[in-house]
């Protein structure tokens, strides 16, 4: 996909004269307080104007405003931005649609980001680009090695820093964040999901890649080799994700590894069933809440406002999230491993709802 | 506004992007979320008397 | 080598702070609590003083809705028409 820019970066955006010497223009960077703390790739003109070769939008489009700074993400800062964290420019769409998802205001991108919570958007994609881009689904899924993970990732992050200014200490409030900050991008792994590919219970074309974007806090690691039915397999996945420290009335992803996939899926449940059994699982008795110091029923009734359906249940039951729809189910990770991801949602109850978009193209224009 | 102390450079920060660099604020002890009723009100003396300088004077003090 | 900056600028916001009050006698206070623990107790118990020491009354409290995000131009409008002075606060 091509789109050229309306503008060159040099008519309109400010240059800066960096030494020639590769090394040496890494430490301008540096200098100039545009990093993540590792080195980033010099934004020379020649690679921004690449970048914007595959802009789905003008140059000057805005894609995303910061609700209490006003500041302007537009596609050339993103761009600028994207060559730091070392993407090719067919990456570039994915950003973009990443930061239309936060920029709808269910996603709430100032609180995500600045709050003492230390969340991270976990960019989760799914469709035909995984594969046309040499994303990775398997081994190693949430770790290094993969250039399109890493850098789109680590994009999200400079983007935060550079144009945002969520600085840490100052805007980013976050009390411990997680290593998740430095780059969060994961892709679906189509190959030997039972169940129908985000993009396509999104109700996308077949054509159409999705992005969604979750404010994830540090994940919880599900191992268990020993389970072989749905239920003891999905019965790790619940008790990970009612952990005191993580229950809240949030959101929820699990990625499934495909050792535990296979499991949960091999006497015939859908993925329905498998969020509906997840989501009456996932709970604590209301006395070890009070007991820890987490249950507080103006806080609670606060955080769950309209959508209440009257925490806690009828048999003193708090569950985590208000419904099976608050719970993501993917596929992704290695063949070999039981070994599978639950994912809390940032915030003491619903403060960011989980946002997708398609990748490249509007489909509501 | 109120914050308490570990917040005062982020609203200093929010205030700064808002074009008031100089805007007053309370700053108060942290935390809160973890105090007693009894507590909760005599940090409700330090709010007051800080919002009075801000609300009357010419030149509230920024750092009491 | 030339390189692209990758900040953008600030957006100009005009804003100023509003005049100082001449007295807070039978003034009305306005609450706008972000609901974090102990938030409402704190506002509720700062207006109290105001009520006891300068006759002060208290609108009814405003809930942001969600603490982290801004109040909404609805909300502030609400509370600027009722309030002649408002107590909020942030973070934790």
């Amino acid at each position: 996909m091509t789109s050229p820019s309306l503008a060159t970066p040099a008519d309109l955006h400010q240059l800066h004269e960096a030494p020639d010497d590769l090394l040496a223009a890494i430490d301008y960077c540096y200098a100039q307080g545009w990093t993540d703390g590792l080195p980033v790739v010099p934004p020379e003109l020649a690679r921004v104007e690449a970048m914007l070769e595959w802009a789905p939008l003008p140059a000057e489009a805005v894609i995303a405003q910061h609700p209490a700074t006003g500041l302007e993400l537009t596609v050339h800062a993103a761009a600028v931005n994207a060559v730091m964290a070392g993407c090719q420019p067919e990456y570039f769409p994915i950003l973009v649609a990443a930061f239309e998802a936060m920029n709808e205001r269910p996603y709430n991108f100032h609180g995500s980001t600045a709050s003492t919570g230390g969340s991270a958007p976990l960019l989760i994609v799914s469709g035909p680009i995984v594969d046309e881009i040499g994303m990775n689904a398997g081994v190693n899924l949430f770790g290094p090695g993969n250039r399109a993970n890493a850098t789109i990732g680590r994009a999200v992050r400079l983007i935060i820093l550079n144009v945002f200014r969520m600085t840490p200490g100052i805007a980013d409030k976050s009390t411990q964040g997680h290593p998740g900050k430095y780059a969060s991008c994961i892709a679906e792994r189509a190959d030997v999901n039972p169940w129908p590919a985000l993009r396509e219970e999104l109700g996308y074309p077949q054509d159409v890649s999705s992005v969604t974007v979750y404010a994830a806090a540090g994940f919880v690691n599900v191992e268990n080799h020993g389970g072989s039915t749905p239920q003891q397999i999905l019965d790790s996945v619940a008790d990970a994700m009612a952990n005191y420290g993580s229950i809240s009335a949030g959101q929820s992803v699990v990625v499934l590894s495909p050792e535990h996939a296979k499991i949960v899926a091999s006497t015939g449940w859908s993925k329905a069933e498998v969020r509906a059994y997840l989501f009456q699982h996932a709970c604590r008795p209301l006395d070890g809440m009070k007991r820890v110091g987490k249950y507080l029923e103006r806080e609670l009734a606060l955080q769950a406002r309209a959508e209440t359906r009257g925490l806690p249940d009828a048999d003193g039951a708090v569950h985590r999230g208000l419904s099976a729809n608050d719970i993501l189910v993917t596929v992704g990770g290695g063949d070999a491993g039981g070994h599978s991801a639950f994912i809390p949602s940032w915030s003491r109850g619903r403060g960011s709802i989980m946002q997708s978009k398609p990748i490249g193209v509007c489909l509501d224009c | 506004m109120l914050c308490t102390r570990p917040f005062e450079v982020t609203a200093r920060n929010i205030a700064r992007g808002m074009g008031l660099p100089q805007y007053p604020f309370a700053i108060l002890d942290h935390p809160l979320g973890s105090l007693t009723p009894d507590q909760i009100r005599g940090r409700a003396e330090d709010a007051y008397t800080q919002a009075l300088s801000i609300l009357l004077d010419d030149e509230p003090l920024l750092d009491p | 080598m030339q390189l692209v900056d990758p900040t953008v600028q600030s957006p100009d916001l005009q804003n100023a702070r509003a005049p100082k009050l001449a007295s807070l006698q039978g003034l009305t206070v306005g609450l706008l609590s972000n609901g974090k623990l102990n938030a409402e107790l704190l506002l509720r118990e700062t207006a109290a003083l105001f009520v006891a020491r300068h006759g002060c009354t208290v609108a009814e409290l405003v809930q942001k809705g969600n603490a982290s995000a801004p109040a909404g131009p609805e909300r502030i409008e609400t509370l600027v028409a009722h309030c002649d002075f408002l107590l909020t606060a942030n973070g934790d």
